[in-house]
């Protein structure tokens, strides 16, 4: 109980309808954080009821409680602590057998439960007929069929939910425990289980883990042994070698024995269809992959273009006021503040954030129909050559469209360190603003030169990328955390696009939220580093530093007009063209340029080639490229990761990186020109 | 007994024997794939992880740790 509201949390494994059910009951009334300490999303939502509230907690989706995985640890450890009054576990009608695993890990939890069957239409299409009766009387607890993707269904879930919370309902496992004792051992490793070692578990729980070869059950056990019990017990455990095989069987040989009389047949055929057949293809399997993601992609631009017209809208409002300010004598450093840095970083974050909406929406339905399962099963192989999971070739296409939107996309997967390591690698990766400069300035200076050079800056993202794996790798994705793909191919899922639009929208409000806090004060900084109350460059503080740490920026190949355009393509590349025809041309600022709001320059091709020597321009080119995205992608990677600690690391090296290939791009100019 | 990963697709056979460390032990059982179990291969293709078929659902496995899964090629 929270402030006399019932906590139910909801467990299931992957594709069991876990998260439908969840936006389902809580719709618009959620939360995203953490968990104390870790890296892994916690989501919380509310709903009321019958006059009682509830909060709502949904648990990472995992195949078991075992700890194999920092998921299942924050699971179990969750359940135990008590803190939820009453247990929701999810199965999915279809694969009874398989997915009722998990209720038979939760067996010998002490904290009441209910179980809810869920994708009951698929099973009946199947030709299945389950006796939910039959499991309840066999269980001891509420059992429902049900649909999560059908609301009017979710009676069933409420009448279970209240009967398991007022009369406590504890599942029944003494059947489970005689197949337990089936094994060689377990009877006598149980009875020198110390009482309470673990509370909340029972001591057929704690033995069925340490069989499993639980380490973190284990040393608990073995701590609180008595000196005569410990040589019993490491004898026991010796015997025990493939434990976690003996009490799967057992787990099995129980679930079958529950569905003996409850169900009227439990195999059905393997259905692989057209779609199946063709996106597993050996030859045309990875182009349709791509394919169907920039499918995605151009189809995510729909739902962002509302966003998008709502940011132009502000910025010529921005515009606006600021003459209408300046005209009513309101000091130019207010009237900034106000119009440049507060309203029009807001316009420039909406805008971006009407693409995050876009790809979440299109990806995360991608997810749940099924299709994201299939592309990580074609690019298994591949991804796996960089420590990733095949999901990972998604955030790098879309990053070709826009960093944030790639790292928005990297959502879908679900281990947090190769999560990390899929963003620091889509940053390398140049987005749409820098196709729109970078081809534009290798053709203004290279001209026949400029195929070249974008041939070589992708071959230099391909390297950057194994160079990354490599560096930041081994500590994001541990050695024993790169296991080999076992995963399931789910069947199709009609998407419920209702719920999915909520929690979207849910999720941009709250990726705005938290954006604006990292955008705004740097947005500030760089507007008053760039403020000139006359008008000229050179009475900017930028201009003072660029000055004074020019003799060091010249290594690079950039001058302190090159380097004020570097600094400013790391807030957005789109605007270092604008930056450098504002510097040359002395119209327009600097931070006007940036934020895209100052008026075109006509012959801006040829001022640039009048000032900008070729040697200088190939650093440029190479240092806008490799550097930080913009800060809206930066901002995006600490919503994504959680971390400020990787989100600035994965900043110095990519700041560190662009400027290394610039000084290379520099001598290697200066040797040719 | 044969390795799994020699199973053409469009065969049927039982697991008999799975080995490896704990962690794959823990993993392949959570997901249904235990000694006795049917399973029907669906895909075996080179570079690409086996897809098999077994309590009515869908299982990728990568290949190199499908060499654990030892079966019984079922005669049809």
């Amino acid at each position: 109980m929270i402030d006399g509201k019932t906590v139910v949390a909801l467990l299931g494994q992957p594709n069991s309808g876990k998260s439908t059910l969840f936006n389902g009951v809580t719709g618009m009334k959620q939360h995203v954080g953490n968990w104390p300490g870790k890296t892994i999303e916690k989501k919380e939502g509310s709903f009321a009821r019958g006059g009682k509230d509830y909060i709502v907690t949904d648990l990472p989706g995992t195949y078991s409680l075992s700890a194999n995985s920092d998921e299942e640890v924050i699971t179990r450890d969750y359940i135990a602590s008590g803190k939820a009054d009453v247990v929701c576990i999810i199965a999915d009608s279809s694969q009874l057998e398989r997915s009722l695993f998990m209720l038979a890990d939760y067996a010998g939890i002490d904290v009441p439960c209910f179980l809810m069957l869920n994708l009951a239409d698929v099973a009946l299409d199947q030709g299945k007929q389950i006796d939910a009766d039959a499991l309840k009387k066999k269980l001891s607890i509420p059992v429902a069929l049900f649909s999560a993707t059908d609301k009017n269904q979710y009676d069933s879930f409420y009448r279970c939910l209240e009967e398991a919370v007022k009369n406590k309902t504890k599942l029944e496992t003494s059947s489970l425990l005689e197949e337990y004792k089936k094994i060689d051992g377990f009877s006598d490793l149980m009875s020198i289980i110390p009482e309470n070692v673990m509370k909340n578990y029972s001591p057929m729980w704690i033995t069925a883990k340490i069989a499993e070869g639980d380490k973190i059950v284990r040393s608990k056990v073995s701590f609180e042994l008595k000196e005569e019990e410990k040589k019993k017990y490491k004898e026991i455990i010796e015997k025990l070698e493939k434990g976690a095989l003996y009490t799967g069987q057992s787990k099995f040989n129980w679930i079958d024995m529950l569905l003996e009389g409850a169900i009227n047949k439990t195999e059905t055929k393997p259905v692989f269809g057209k779609f199946d057949k063709a996106i597993t293809h050996k030859v045309w399997g990875k182009p349709l992959v791509i394919l169907v993601i920039i499918g995605g992609l151009l189809a995510s631009f729909i739902p962002a273009l509302p966003f998008m017209g709502i940011g132009t809208v502000i910025t010529m409002g921005a515009s606006a006021l600021n003459a209408a300010l300046a005209e009513g004598g309101v000091h130019p450093i207010l009237n900034g503040v106000i119009t440049q840095v507060l309203i029009q970083s807001v316009s420039y974050i909406i805008q971006m954030l009407g693409f995050v909406f876009g790809v979440t929406l299109v990806f995360g339905m991608l997810e749940e129909i099924g299709i994201m399962a299939r592309i990580s099963y074609v690019y298994d192989n591949t991804m796996g050559k960089l420590g990733l999971q095949g999901k990972s070739v998604m955030p790098f296409l879309i990053s070709f469209g826009c960093t944030m939107g790639g790292a928005a996309g990297a959502r879908v997967i679900d281990n947090w360190g190769q999560k990390v390591l899929t963003i620091a690698l889509a940053w390398s990766v140049p987005c749409g603003a820098a196709w729109a400069i970078i081809p534009m300035l290798a053709s203004n200076f290279f001209g026949m030169g400029a195929p070249l050079i974008i041939v070589i800056i992708l071959l230099v993202m391909v390297l950057n990328m194994f160079l990354i794996a490599k560096i930041f790798g081994p500590s994001l994705v541990k050695k024993n955390d790169r296991f080999g793909l076992i995963m399931e191919l789910p069947p199709y899922h009609k998407p419920k696009w209702g719920s999915l639009f909520k929690y979207v929208l849910g999720r941009t409000k709250d990726t705005f939220f938290r954006v604006i806090k990292v955008i705004i004060p740097i947005c500030a900084i760089f507007w008053f580093l760039s403020y000139t109350a006359d008008g000229i460059p050179e009475s900017t503080i930028l201009y003072k530093i660029g000055n004074a740490i020019e003799p060091v920026t010249k290594v690079f190949g950039l001058n302190w007009k090159l380097f004020t355009a570097y600094v400013a393509s790391s807030v957005g590349k789109e605007g270092a063209v604008g930056v450098l025809t504002a510097l040359y041309s002395g119209t327009g600022t600097i931070y006007g340029a940036v934020m895209g709001s100052n008026a075109a320059v006509d012959n801006q091709a040829a001022l640039l080639l009048a000032n900008i020597a070729k040697p200088e321009a190939l650093a440029f080119i190479f240092a806008v490229t490799f550097n930080v995205p913009c800060i809206v992608a930066l901002a995006a990677t600490y919503k994504e990761t959680h971390s400020g600690k990787w989100t600035a690391l994965i900043s110095l090296y990519y700041t560190a990186f662009s400027l290394l290939l610039a000084f290379i791009a520099y001598h290697i100019g200066l040797l040719i020109w | 007994m044969k390795f799994i990963s020699t199973i053409p697709a469009g065969k049927e056979a039982v697991i008999v024997q799975i080995d490896g460390d704990t962690r794959f032990l823990s993993r392949i059982t959570s997901i249904g794939l235990t000694p006795g179990c049917n399973v029907k291969i669906i895909k075996n293709d080179k570079n690409r992880p086996l897809l098999v078929y077994s309590r009515d659902t869908m299982i990728a496995l990568n290949k190199k740790e499908s060499e654990n899964i030892k079966v019984e090629e079922k005669v049809s």
